[in-house]
């Protein structure tokens, strides 16, 4: 489980950024590398936000597509390989889970792409790096609190969703939110 | 230098962004207020990797096999055939990323924002090839600059002859996009009449006397056509 140094990226890493790069020039056998690598974390990720296998599926279909379309894009975003896949695919599971809602609301597809992991201790390993800091600073907002943002990151609520959850005004969700987050940013560069 | 409440108002909007609970007003704001503060897309990207923790213990599920096949299927199944890995390194796509770039790097690209001057984003792409392969030459359109770029990979004109580029959208008769000239490689603006005709329309190479058609239509032989697909 350990692949990762705190130094730098890990070889598992390395790997799969070497995929996308590889896609990024069309590359038909990298992509089902990377698809058979990544796929099982991204569905996961998909069925999380969806809860619906059949929508889970056509979800991950159009996440691939767009990681084929967009991989010439991924060197120049900074981030590491798997967090572009997650958030691609979390972005799209998103969007498509607002859609059925019909809440209007602005598409997170333009905000990132996603895609990850493979099954076993390797995509794990990938998967969790040297990140995970936000789990222990989540750890310290209140339960309310630290529900509130997850909710809002794997099942795409809104304010006005937040509010009638918790029976506050839209106001109010949106200070404690927005202070919530203001701590979790202190804790998580601290 | 920012004080402290506004650091702290703005690490709050990032996160919103990213989150998602801006209103499309509000976070098309965000995007322009990005588009020229690399250390607001910094900022915006440790946002990025510390939340897809979120997801560190969500379990991978092994999909069914046919999703890969669907994908596969929407993808490629217009050309069941080759892929050319050379053509977007010719474009100037050749990777040059590594997983510990800079945050601060160019990642408006990433996310839509224009820069200042935009690179060559091939929407459409074509591999106009004869019949039996001898002949090669890719295209590659961008809409955003209407720009059509050609690149012989194969392609010769015959002696005292030369080659000219058509367009064909659907039905129509061939449109003359021009004769190629001698380079390699060559950006054709595309006039606007014809840019609807290039997105999804046939290209076609034809053997031409010096300067081009002088009917306005192919007068010699065909000597290679490639649909424009979008990538």
């Amino acid at each position: 489980m350990e692949s990762a140094s705190p130094k730098g990226p890990s070889a598992a890493a390395r790997e799969v950024e070497n995929l996308i790069l590889q896609v990024a020039l069309r590359d038909r056998a990298a992509f089902k590398s990377l698809y058979d690598r990544t796929s099982a974390k991204l569905f996961g990720v998909c069925l999380r936000v969806l809860t619906d296998t059949a929508e889970a599926e056509d979800a991950l279909q159009e996440i691939f597509v767009k990681v084929w379309d967009r991989a010439d894009r991924y060197q120049a975003n900074g981030l590491s390989p798997m967090t572009w896949l997650i958030t691609v695919a979390r972005n799209h599971a998103i969007d498509r889970l607002r859609a059925r809602k019909s809440a209007a609301g602005g598409g997170m597809d333009e905000a990132v792409d996603i895609a990850d992991g493979a099954p076993g201790p390797e995509a794990l390993a990938i998967a969790s790096s040297d990140r995970g800091r936000i789990v222990e600073c989540m750890g310290q907002l209140e339960p309310d609190k630290a529900d509130a943002v997850r909710r809002a990151y794997l099942e795409g609520e809104k304010y006005d969703e937040l509010a009638a959850r918790y029976s506050v005004p839209l106001n109010t969700i949106r200070t404690w939110l927005r202070r919530s987050l203001i701590k979790l940013r202190e804790c998580l560069s601290a | 230098m920012m004080d402290e409440p506004d650091m702290d108002e703005q690490e709050a909007r990032i996160a919103e962004y990213a989150l998602g609970l801006l209103s499309p007003q509000e976070a098309k704001a965000f995007e322009d207020a990005m588009a020229g503060d690399a250390v607001l897309r910094a900022s915006y990207a440790i946002w990025v990797e510390n939340l897809v923790s979120l997801t560190d213990d969500i379990a991978p599920v092994a999909p069914p096999a046919s999703v890969w096949s669907r994908t596969e299927a929407k993808l490629f199944a217009a050309d069941p055939g080759r892929t050319k890995p050379s053509l977007l390194r010719r474009w100037g796509l050749a990777p040059v990323g590594f997983v510990g770039l800079a945050a601060a790097v160019a990642f408006a690209v990433f996310i839509n924002i224009p820069v200042q001057s935009p690179p060559f984003n091939p929407a459409y792409h074509a591999e106009v090839v004869s019949e039996d392969g001898t002949f090669v030459v890719q295209a590659g359109f961008d809409p955003a600059t209407a720009t059509l770029r050609v690149i012989r990979e194969a392609a010769e004109p015959r002696p005292d002859r030369v080659l000219e580029l058509w367009v064909i959208a659907g039905d129509n008769p061939p449109v003359s996009l021009g004769v190629l000239p001698e380079d390699q490689t060559v950006d054709l603006p595309v006039p606007v009449a014809l840019q609807g005709a290039v997105q999804g329309g046939l290209l076609a190479i034809s053997d031409e006397p010096p300067g081009g058609s002088p009917t306005g239509a192919p007068t010699g032989d065909v000597l290679a056509v490639g649909p424009l697909t979008l990538l």
